[in-house]
């Protein structure tokens, strides 16, 4: 019964992220062929399509996890630890695109590879908390104790974000300012916002799709583990 | 509230009185900071950056580091015979005994830096006679920051493998926005200028002493049962 | 006479570690004078049922029920070693409160320990430091004492005291839940068995006009051990 449900959940999760690749080819094609270049940064600039929206997944994963974190303290259920871990592993493949295509696109706009602008540091810092959450739940066998420090990490993690932020902002800031969220009319001429636009879709997508599979697999090795635990007493 | 307060002071006496007799941890921590102080002033280039440049971040990082040692002890001795199970038998609230440990680790961590302040001082050669007041509130406000979420991790780590691996991973990243702080605030202190230059930090810090303390008495609860 | 309120009771415990079951459905009542032995093979899951029956462990399913104060001498001592055996009970005391305060003396002293009151625990023997961890347990007068091997590492004085202090306790009242291999010397203090295997409470039966041999006979036909 809950085998059939996470392999449904598998096939579905992967149908999903098909679809998502498929239509990430499509922002691609649009962005490459038919979204004008940008006049001051160039061609360097179509990096910008995959590097906000993977900032975008990401923050969007890690900020799930610390929610569910929340969750888990509340009600208690090993679901929604499983499904905590699955966001926060999926946060951490997409914080890694975001932290590569960030170095890629700065050299040729700011001349330096690493800056330490508020986003890019704040990223790097979640991205570390939470390769350290990975590692705690790895040093942990019991489930439920497992659980209830990943949740603790989680919703220290929440609260951590707009403090780094904050902290790097006062530092200084070297990153242009938000392109589209900006109030009044938006900075980015229209065509390539369309593609920006289309393509943090396509990675709210990709970011299900990962989850549902990832999460999908968890049950899966839990039902493993169980069936072995079960043969063993 | 009588109770709950009685029982954190027991427990913190109780740190400080282990804590004195053995004095393992203690000793530890101060002779590591000394080292790491005298470390780092090496750690340049005499020629082109003077010893006080590098003063604030040395004396932040050795108060950070300093400090993780004293942390990670923290409930090693709860875990020793299981004496928490001891106090969780007690009629005693775990914001209690979270408030108790982490008044023991801030006396720990304080005497720590108050030992190691002077040594700043003379090894770095630095200015300190009117900062001194700004720099103690500085200090504290910052470590109550680390050592509020400090305590709070420790009571995990303390029960999984690698415990003394698992404490600097998950402590740092909380670390940036106090250390942070400290440092700009004390290189203004150290360059005789107004604190009203670095109003954002204090605001900053004492936001996330207010946030963090709250959120880590919470938390802690989800720490103790099994 | 309707039957009083259970001062203790388990209904339906599961307890889970992991996919492992340690604990299925156990149930059980204690009244004020009850006695519990609880016996099984190792990993029957005797300390874990001690535990979740203290609170120290949550129950992954079912209901814990008490009416009163719990103390617990478990395996490990919950003793701090770098602390004198009276520092030890003044701690656990001060976190009780109340009259426990006075009866650190008296129980050094009921334990026999009043000549080594300020020594260190660290330095005590093994029968020692379980005496202790009784006078620890019983500092606030418990309605209900849970006691994981009360028996192991204490020779025949010492256990023949324990045994003394048990066999009061049960005649004052107060419900007794032990976990132990050592059926014939308990058996002057215990007024129930109860058999664990594999995490189920098999049965709980009365010892009244029963001796070792039949109870241990029965412990083989229920367990299925020898």
């Amino acid at each position: 019964m809950i085998r059939e449900k996470a392999e449904a959940l598998a096939r579905r999760g992967s149908l999903l992220t098909a679809v998502a690749l498929l239509a990430l080819a499509g922002v691609y094609l649009r962005a490459l062929m038919f979204t004008p270049i940008e006049r001051f940064q160039g061609p360097a600039q179509k990096i910008f399509y995959v590097h906000a929206p993977a900032a975008w997944s990401g923050l969007l994963a890690f900020a799930v996890t610390g929610l569910l974190s929340v969750l888990y303290l509340w009600l208690r259920d090993r679901k929604v630890d499983l499904v905590a871990a699955a966001s926060a592993e999926v946060g951490l493949a997409f914080s890694v695109i975001m932290l590569t295509t960030g170095p890629i696109w700065a050299k040729p706009i700011w001349g330096t590879w690493w800056t330490w602008d508020a986003r890019l540091t704040s990223t790097l810092f979640i991205f570390l908390l939470f390769v350290g959450y990975q590692v705690l739940r790895g040093a942990i066998t019991d489930h439920e104790t497992r659980a209830r420090y990943s949740a603790v990490i989680g919703i220290l993690g929440l609260v951590l974000v707009p403090f780094i932020h904050m902290t790097v902002y006062l530092f200084r800031t070297l990153h242009p300012d938000p392109v589209v969220m900006k109030p009044g009319s938006p900075s980015l001429p229209g065509e390539m916002l369309v593609t920006l636009l289309t393509s943090f879709g396509v990675f709210t997508l990709l970011y299900l799709g990962f989850l549902a599979q990832r999460y999908a697999l968890a049950v899966l090795r839990d039902l493993k583990d169980e069936e072995a635990s079960r043969a063993v007493s | 509230m009588r109770d709950a307060l009685r029982a954190a002071l027991a427990i913190a006496g109780k740190d400080l009185a282990i804590e004195w007799r053995t004095k393992t941890a203690l000793v530890s921590s101060v002779t590591f900071a000394v080292l790491v102080l005298a470390v780092l002033y090496f750690a340049r280039d005499p020629t082109a950056v003077g010893a006080v440049d590098v003063a604030p971040g040395a004396l932040w990082v050795t108060f950070t580091f300093a400090a993780m040692i004293g942390l990670n002890r923290a409930f090693l001795l709860e875990r020793e015979n299981r004496a928490m199970d001891g106090i969780r038998l007690a009629p005693v609230s775990p914001q209690a005994v979270f408030f108790g440990k982490l008044a023991a680790n801030l006396v720990f961590v304080g005497t720590v830096e108050l030992v190691s302040l002077p040594l700043f001082i003379l090894f770095y050669d630095v200015p300190m006679v009117r900062g001194l007041p700004a720099l103690a509130g500085i200090t504290a406000m910052a470590t109550l920051a680390f050592v509020a979420v400090g305590t709070l991790l420790s009571s995990m780590v303390v029960r999984t493998r690698f415990a003394e691996l698992m404490l600097p991973l998950l402590l740092l990243p909380f670390l940036v926005p106090p250390v942070v702080g400290a440092v700009q605030a004390t290189a203004r202190i150290l360059a005789d200028r107004p604190l009203s230059e670095v109003q954002g930090w204090l605001k900053l810090l004492a936001a996330f002493d207010i946030v963090f303390v709250t959120i880590s008495t919470f938390l802690f609860e989800a720490t103790l049962e099994e | 006479m309707p039957p009083a309120e259970p001062v203790l009771a388990a209904r339906e415990v599961t307890r889970r570690f992991g996919h492992r079951r340690v604990l299925s459905g156990v149930s059980l009542e204690l009244h004020p004078g009850d006695a519990l032995l609880l016996v099984g093979p190792n990993g029957a899951g005797k300390t874990t049922l001690l535990r979740v029956l203290a609170g120290l462990l949550r129950a992954s399913a079912g209901r814990i029920e008490r009416r009163g104060c719990v103390g617990m001498v478990a395996h490990a001592s919950m003793l701090y070693d770098a602390l004198t055996a009276r520092e030890n009970l003044r701690f656990f005391a001060r976190l009780h409160g109340g009259a426990s305060r006075g009866r650190v003396d008296p129980l050094l002293e009921r334990m026999g320990l009043s000549a080594w009151a300020d020594e260190r625990v660290g330095a005590f023997s093994r029968g020692m430091t379980q005496r202790l961890a009784i006078a620890r347990a019983l500092l606030p007068d418990p309605d209900i004492l849970l006691l994981d091997e009360p028996l192991t590492g204490l020779d025949d004085a010492s256990a023949e005291q324990v045994l003394a202090v048990l066999g009061e306790l049960r005649a004052r009242g107060r419900a007794l839940v032990i976990a132990s291999h050592q059926l014939a010397e308990l058996m002057g203090v215990v007024t129930a068995v109860g058999f664990l295997s594999l995490g189920e409470l098999k049965a709980v039966e009365s010892t009244a006009g029963r001796d070792v041999a039949a109870i241990t006979a029965r412990y083989r036909e229920v367990t299925g051990r020898a």
